[in-house]
């Protein structure tokens, strides 16, 4: 590292990140960051990343039972392959087989814990059946949705029967947009519900729910495709996503409004 | 075989003295060599393989090891297994640089799409770039010691370091998250 104490080279960055430099450095690399936001922000990206990292990889570093057997000699009694291995080559095969269809493949077993592999792969897909059903019913003339919004309480009754939920039509006339409809729809090759909304200039945008098989939370995410944004985001047993031609902030805003008056 | 030298290594579990046999010392490195071998993986399973893979070699080559830092040594044999592998499935996944969207700092957390979404931008990488990140990052090694392990430059570390930092914050950047909590 360099010890020039007016420059702060990226490799310095680097071992701030790593913890690597010697406390004056430190300080001085510190003292720097101040007055240099977007090197921070990067420094912070790298930070956050490394903490994952760790997080997701530390649980693999335990002993296991079977251990003892990695080191048994090759062509020692009962050296065929362990059970294990056996599993793992054909799940290593599997994979191969699967990876071109699905990348979330490569993304399960993590932590050791269940594999969150189906339900992760299904989510994967709901941003996706959002932005298909915006493509299919937000240009739709004459019927975009089934139920009108002049029949909402039917509408909202009607739907969260087939999720078998609690179903309100989010109020986002505060964000300028009102209730169109609804309508019945396959998400995850079960019923959900696909609601519309439009503001005053016609433009429109949809809310899908889905059900999710595992009861479970996760933070909020965005997927961006042309013109279109869709946020996603699951809250107990409903997946969630709204998907739009507006801009990331303006969408947001919605989504952030859906998340608030949607019950889990 | 570059040999990395006994001083110097940041990581835990340095190598006991000889009074062990070698079996039971690369006994003790298992769970380490297998957080390493997970770490440069695509998943559970290809972990293992690796792992097994590994011990086995280090077993054939144990003849070769001249003594020194036992874990560094192992260590340089599963990279070069890794990178054998890689290249023979061709598993080469491309990676295209699009602009980096404008990134805050953000919580990356233990939840389940996220950790989905991170071994994504990590099997995203090339081998070189994700094999310097995890020693870095997960297996502590300082720089030196990793550019003697790679029997690579210095400067070559920290280039790929960097390539893999950026690469993984644009991957990351494509999904990007917004932490969100409905307020009680």
């Amino acid at each position: 590292m360099t010890n020039n104490r007016k420059t702060v080279t990226e490799d310095d960055l680097h071992a701030y990140v790593d913890d690597r430099l010697d406390e004056a450095r430190k300080a001085e690399v510190e003292l720097w960051l101040r007055d240099n936001p977007d090197a921070t922000a990067e420094v912070r990206q790298w930070q956050a990343q490394a903490a994952a990292l760790k997080t997701m990889f530390s649980a693999y570093a335990t002993p296991r039972e079977g251990d003892d057997e990695l080191l048994k000699p090759a062509g020692s009694a009962g050296s065929s392959l362990p059970q294990w291995r056996k599993a793992a080559l054909l799940a290593a095969s599997l994979v191969l087989f699967l990876s071109g269809a699905a990348a979330g493949v490569f993304g399960g077993h993590l932590l050791g814990g269940p594999a969150p592999l189906e339900s992760a792969g299904g989510l994967e897909s709901l941003p996706g059946q959002s932005k298909t059903a915006f493509l299919v019913y937000a240009s739709e003339k004459r019927h975009p949705v089934e139920v009108g919004a002049d029949q909402e309480a039917h509408l909202v009754a009607w739907l969260g029967k087939r999720l078998d939920y609690r179903l309100v039509a989010p109020d986002l006339k505060p964000q300028g947009f009102s209730l169109v409809g609804g309508r019945l729809l396959p998400v995850n090759g079960k019923a959900g519900a696909m609601l519309m909304y439009e503001d005053t200039a016609g433009k429109r945008l949809t809310v899908l729910l889905g059900k999710n098989p595992e009861n479970r939370e996760t933070s909020f995410r965005f997927e961006s495709a042309n013109a279109l944004e869709t946020f996603y985001w699951i809250d107990g047993t409903i997946g969630y996503a709204v998907t739009g031609e507006l801009s990331r902030e303006r969408l947001q805003a919605v989504a952030e409004e859906c998340y608030r008056q949607f019950e889990s | 075989m570059p040999h990395a030298p006994d001083e110097g290594f940041r990581a835990k579990g340095a190598t006991p003295p000889s009074t062990e046999t070698f079996e039971s010392q690369v006994l003790s490195l298992v769970p380490a060599l297998r957080r390493y071998s997970r770490s440069l993986a695509g998943s559970d399973s290809d972990g293992e393989d690796l792992l097994h893979d590994c011990v086995e070699k280090v077993l054939v080559r144990r003849g070769q090891w001249r003594g020194g830092n036992l874990r560094a040594w192992i260590f340089t044999i599963m990279t070069n297994l890794y990178r054998d592998r890689h290249r023979r499935s061709g598993l080469h996944p491309s990676v295209e640089l699009d602009e980096t969207l404008g990134l805050t700092a953000q919580e990356l957390s233990a939840d389940p799409l996220e950790s989905t979404r991170l071994q994504q931008a990590l099997n995203a990488l090339i081998p070189e770039y994700r094999t310097v990140l995890m020693l870095v990052v997960i297996e502590e090694y300082g720089y030196q010691d990793v550019a003697d392990m790679l029997a690579i430059p210095i400067g070559t570390v920290m280039s790929r370091l960097s390539r893999a930092r950026r690469q993984m914050a644009v991957q990351l950047a494509r999904n990007n998250i917004v932490s969100l909590r409905r307020p009680k």
